[in-house]
């Protein structure tokens, strides 16, 4: 029986061939949409300047500059130690280009957690309701529909707000924690409180690609090939993860690239109505609502965390929109 | 004439099948409405902070009877089941009076006074464990005694939605949405009909010349629109219009500024020296005031909608009907505006009308940005200060609106497309 199924996934040095002409065939095809790609240039730029943090600057993220007294001060401003603090310094005299670097850390840490863990769980349950239909199907569609009429952002406001403001700390093991930290360069007791966050953020996120694996599923499941996976034995679950799942792939990735855009969007609303991640972790969202209170005097201070916020969020739709382009140009538009 | 009793009777079927759809669709709303009502109510009674937050550190100060009669103001001393039926209709409040006898007056419906868990030292140096109990339960018989009827809500179903704990302490919530739902009104309307005007036509422009300049400027508007967090935008808008034309004003006082902030000024202001002694609340103080909000507000629900009328005309223009239009030789112009527009908007429908809950609910960052006295900044200002019965009264209002505007909605769709039948 094993054999029969390894036959039918040959991978001969010519199907190799083939496929990295594929690949060639999709990058190029993604090269085409100009401004996908200059995005995507854009957000690695940011990718690896918030992975280099440590590097690039010379403050720690939460140092405070008791040198001067003017506080926020706008860019260039000199330490007494004579460091430039090139974006500024906030209103308690933290350097804001430390802090902006820090921030875009956290801020894309949650964004890529929440979408790796939503479209996953998101595929994982429609390929399920898709496979084997009937009321497996129906209830889980129902579930999918009424969380997809739920106006999120109350609903998110309200949960983050009775979970943030209590302190919730989910029982989580030391290794994800720390793992955590040492991604986000934030100590373990701010990472528990970012951890609510994700975890709010995942359960009203799953839904878009769940909706989308779910019709997948539902075309594949009626193909030849299910079938006769089936009459050689193969079990349910093989089909699902072997067979379906990779199948739908594509729409799922370009969903996974729209929807990190989103999450980064909304996790930076959430801090920013100061019921995400709260001040001492730095994200772009709570540098802005700092900023709000100050930019009638110090113009530059929003502009510090807002235009990295914008590259991004825009930036990861237009990588799904070249994304679509390129792996199913029939969706195109 | 022989059709005509036929049809009368297709139409009376027809009715009937509306009606039966009527029926069980109020029904599964109420439900759904119901299970709204509990789920927020219990989310908000695990809720941290309330009234009683500040008075944990007080205690010592406080003996038992002032703590219970702060925990009795609060509704704290009663059952939770007894609690949600006071919040959701308002009764019990008090001795079910039936044919001048009590009944269940004995029935326990809370404790009024609780006692924690103590160890008590016997004479013998021994310690006994007392446990967590209640020193005086109340009864409904004394409902009326511990909780006045002038504070008792007459429950949320029946409109009343309480008093306020911490924005207008003791004030009934209803005035309070009274005060904030006029600018939000005025703000969500204006934007939604403004986005409309713009995002109709010129997503059946963008469809009608697919892949033309026109079509290729406002596609990537408009994907930079749905992308754009709208609150950033909010702020850069701030800093274009009111605060660096505000720092211009020494050398270049021509430029005119606009107000960051609020519905209303509070005193006169001028804008530009061109522009000067704009008095609080006149017309164009007001307009001054919407003009940013509306901005943001209609670039954000534009770029949506002129995405999707332009993808769903697309998908009209390709069908054979429209194709048999043409052919009959019909001019360009009556194709699409008789044939294609009318089926391209059917689904568009929906969209706005499931737009309802939020012209009542407010734009909640928006309205906090450019602290519009609004329902969605009075959410935030709830939840941000823990004035539970006003952040539960808004949510409960939402669930209503939106389950009300899915109905309507579903109503509108059959009845603007016929082929789609209730099920």
């Amino acid at each position: 029986m094993t054999t029969a199924v390894r036959t039918a996934l040959p991978r001969s040095r010519a199907e190799d061939a083939t496929q990295e002409n594929q690949l060639a065939v999709i990058v190029r095809r993604f090269l085409r949409h100009r401004l996908a790609t200059a995005s995507l240039i854009l957000i690695f730029f940011i990718f690896v300047a918030s992975l280099l943090a440590p590097v690039i600057t010379v403050f720690p993220r939460d140092a405070i500059d008791i040198s001067s007294s003017n506080r926020p001060a706008p860019p260039g401003v000199v330490d007494n130690e004579g460091r430039v603090h090139i974006l500024g310094i906030d209103q308690l005299g933290r350097d804001l280009f430390t802090r902006v670097l820090y921030a875009a850390r956290v801020s894309l840490s949650i964004a890529f957690a929440v979408v790796l863990a939503s479209e996953t769980f998101g595929a994982l349950v429609g390929a399920t309701a898709g496979y084997f239909g009937g009321m497996v199907d129906m209830v889980i569609s129902r579930i999918v529909e009424f969380m997809l009429t739920i106006p999120t952002l109350p609903i998110l406001l309200i949960i983050s707000a009775i979970l943030i403001k209590s302190d919730t700390v989910l029982p989580l093991p030391g290794f994800v924690t720390k793992a955590l930290s040492a991604i986000m360069l934030a100590p373990e007791r701010e990472v528990q409180k970012v951890v609510v966050l994700i975890l709010i953020l995942v359960v009203f996120g799953w839904m878009g690609s769940a909706r989308l694996m779910r019709g997948m599923a539902l075309s594949e499941t009626k193909k030849d090939y299910v079938e006769s996976l089936r009459s050689v034995g193969a079990s349910d679950s093989r089909i699902i993860f072997r067979h379906i799942v990779p199948n739908g792939l594509a729409p799922i990735l370009v969903n996974a690239s729209l929807n990190l855009g989103g999450v980064i969007v909304l996790e930076s609303a959430l801090s920013f109505l100061g019921l995400g991640v709260q001040d001492p972790t730095p994200t772009w969202g709570n540098m802005l609502a700092m900023s709000q209170s100050y930019m009638s005097q110090h113009p530059w201070m929003p502009l510090v965390p807002g235009i990295p916020l914008v590259i991004v969020s825009i930036g990861f739709n237009f990588v799904g929109d070249g994304l679509r382009d390129a792996l199913d140009p029939r969706l195109k538009r | 004439m022989k059709d005509a009793p036929e049809d009368s009777r297709v139409l009376l079927c027809a009715e009937a099948v509306m009606t039966n759809y009527l029926i069980r669709r109020l029904f599964q709303m109420a439900l759904v409405v119901f299970l709204a009502a509990i789920v927020t109510y219990f989310l908000f009674n695990i809720a941290p902070g309330g009234p009683l937050v500040g008075l944990q550190q007080q205690q010592r100060r406080l003996t038992r009877e002032d703590l219970a009669r702060l925990r009795a103001g609060y509704e704290l001393d009663l059952y939770w089941p007894v609690r949600f039926s006071r919040w959701l209709i308002g009764v019990p409040r008090g001795p079910i009076v039936l044919g001048g006898n009590d009944l269940f007056s004995n029935v326990a419906v809370g404790c009024y006074l609780p006692r924690d868990a103590t160890l008590q030292r016997n004479a013998d140096g021994t310690l006994t464990r007392i446990p967590a109990g209640c020193d005086q339960y109340e009864y409904l018989s004394d409902i009326q005694k511990y909780h006045p009827l002038v504070k008792t809500s007459n429950g949320i179903l029946r409109g009343d939605f309480g008093l306020s704990s911490v924005i207008l302490r003791d004030r009934p919530v209803s005035e309070l949405i009274k005060s904030r739902i006029g600018p939000t009104l005025l703000l969500m309307s204006l934007a939604t009909l403004l986005s409309l005007l713009f995002a109709v036509p010129i997503g059946i422009y963008s469809a009608i010349r697919q892949y033309s300049r026109f079509d290729y400027f406002f596609t990537t508007v408009s994907f930079i629109g749905s992308a754009m967090p709208v609150f950033f935008f909010g702020l850069l808008l701030i800093l274009v219009l009111s605060v660096f034309p505000s720092m211009l004003q020494i050398s270049l006082p021509w430029i005119p500024r606009l107000p960051p902030g609020f519905a209303v000024a509070v005193r006169a202001y001028d804008i530009s020296s061109w522009l000067q002694n704009i008095q609080p609340g006149t017309l164009l103080d007001r307009l001054l005031h919407l003009f940013m909000p509306t901005a943001v507000l209609t670039f954000a629900f534009m770029a949506g909608w002129s995405r999707f009328v332009r993808s769903s005309m697309l998908e009209v223009m390709r069908q054979d009907y429209v194709r048999t239009a043409r052919a009959k030789g019909l001019f360009e112009r009556v194709v699409i505006v008789k044939h294609a527009l009318r089926n391209a908007l059917i689904p568009f429908v929906t969209i706005v009308v499931l737009q309802i809950p939020g012209i009542f609910a407010g734009a909640i960052l928006t309205e906090t940005v450019f602290a519009w006295p609004g329902m969605g900044r009075l959410y935030y200002d709830a939840l941000n200060r823990s004035d539970w019965p006003v952040a539960l009264a808004l949510i409960f209002i939402t669930a209503v609106l939106t389950v009300f505007a899915t109905l309507i909605g579903d109503i509108l769709y059959t009845v603007v497309d016929p082929r789609i039948k209730y099920s």
